[in-house]
């Protein structure tokens, strides 16, 4: 193998990330110059040694549990249990016996008089526009958890930014963020086809912004930095992005099945 | 404690039941201690850290899998803690860590003599100052690889990141790092 190997390939063969890193191996028993390099990185990784904690007692679990036990929140509850609360059951039951009730009062009424024709109904008990409607809610929900989950990950990046110093490497950020900038794409074009298009409009000035961050120099200047928090900024992003995945999250927990007009000030 | 207890307590805790969750923080309190230690550096944002995470883990308990192992999934939420306390204290400008700088105590019987012992200070001294130095992802990708031995995918699981955005932020702590230690290397 002729071409030497980069120091980020050094660097996960020393955590041993690399696949086929008998090859490399290989290549360092006969390249001087890689050979040199892995030294080098690898005496300076060794003199990094995990710091000892300051030692803590047996009884500090229960120290910590004394200290937490009157700040423990309400828990979180997931969405689906809000169905199976004994309240909303009841209710559930109530709302079925009077649909029954309804039903054979229906039939009764219809069969007296036969004043009006019978419409057909599907004999499997649930219609085809039902289940699609089931099918429809299903794929939204998802949809809202996907984005939302997105946004937590881009506002991660995008606080990253803002608070970047200048002349810093952003290029782990630009790494993140190109990944982001595929999925957001998707992300785009499925809220466009489910009619959350104000959704969609977040997504794609999201999209611009993280395209910015991935096509900016790595070792940014304050001219760069300052270029994209303006960006950032202008399009007042973060603040857009924190609200709407607040917004889908609670749209989720309701277990909205339709679209909803986004709150305007996100618009 | 065997799994089958384990199960039951958590699922007792699920619950809302506080006494089972207190078993959970005395079980585990002394190994979420060592890594919050381990991702800030410092000893008091350390236990910050510890019940930050303790509280907000009781918060999300409903969305804790049975199937998954407590602990791995306590693991993730300290050091996103972590992360967060990090981040919060730079954007005041005012993180340091400073403990850090202290080097691990020496068993007596080893008894190395005052000129390594001063070069090995000098290291840990650099060492803190260049993590300081990262930006609070990088740091947690670093220390999650470098002193807790996690692999690249974990890593980017536990911080939410992309594979390569991971090992982009390891790179970039490895380099800083490298610089920081480079004049040193003649003297360990």
């Amino acid at each position: 193998m002729s071409r030497h190997y980069s120091e980020d390939d050094l660097i996960l063969y020393y955590y041993e990330e690399r696949p086929r890193s008998g090859d490399i191996q290989a290549h360092l028993d006969g390249c001087e110059q890689c050979a040199a390099a892995y030294r080098e990185l690898s005496a300076t990784l060794r003199m990094i040694e995990t710091p000892q904690a300051p030692e803590r007692g047996d009884q500090y679990g229960r120290e910590v549990w004394q200290r937490i036990r009157h700040r423990l929140p309400e828990q979180d509850v997931p969405w689906w249990s809000a169905w199976f609360r004994a309240d909303r059951l009841a209710m559930a039951g109530a709302f079925a016996v009077l649909l029954l009730a309804a039903f054979v009062t229906g039939l009764w009424w219809s069969s007296g008089r036969q004043t009006a024709p019978v419409q057909p109904v599907a004999t499997n008990g649930t219609s085809a526009s039902g289940q699609a409607a089931k099918d429809d809610a299903a794929r939204q929900r998802i949809l809202l958890m996907t984005v939302a989950d997105h946004l937590d990950r881009s506002d991660r990046v995008l606080t990253e930014i803002m608070n970047t110093q200048a002349g810093g490497d952003i290029s782990a950020e630009q790494g993140w963020a190109e990944d982001l900038v595929s999925a957001s794409r998707l992300y785009r074009q499925d809220a466009t086809d489910a009619g959350e298009h104000s959704v969609a409009l977040v997504l794609d000035d999201l999209e611009r912004s993280l395209l910015e961050i991935v096509h900016s120099p790595s070792m940014a200047t304050a001219a760069n930095l300052d270029q994209l928090r303006r960006r950032i900024d202008a399009a007042s992003l973060l603040f857009k992005v924190r609200v709407l995945g607040d917004e889908l999250r609670h749209r989720e927990q309701q277990d909205t099945t339709r679209p909803r007009a986004l709150s305007a000030h996100i618009s | 404690m065997d799994a089958t207890e384990v199960s039951a307590v958590l699922a007792r805790a699920r619950q809302g039941d506080s006494e089972a969750f207190r078993t959970l923080v005395e079980r585990h309190g002394r190994r979420a201690f060592q890594l919050a230690f381990r991702m800030t550096g410092n000893e008091q944002d350390a236990e910050d850290v510890v019940q930050e995470s303790f509280i907000r883990a009781y918060r999300q308990l409903g969305r804790f899998e049975a199937r998954a192992h407590f602990s791995t999934w306590l693991h993730r939420i300290v050091a996103n803690c972590s992360v967060d306390l990090i981040r919060s204290r730079r954007a005041r400008n005012d993180y340091t860590s400073t403990d850090a700088l202290e080097p691990a105590e020496q068993p007596e019987a080893e008894a190395p003599d005052p000129e390594r012992l001063a070069a090995s200070a000098q290291i840990q001294r650099n060492v803190a100052s260049a993590m300081s130095a990262l930006s609070p992802l990088e740091r947690a990708a670093f220390t999650l690889r470098h002193y807790e031995g996690r692999s690249i995918a974990e890593i980017g699981k536990t911080l939410g990141l992309g594979t390569s955005a991971t090992k982009h932020s390891v790179f970039r702590a490895v380099k800083k790092l490298r610089a920081a230690l480079e004049p040193l290397r003649g003297e360990s």
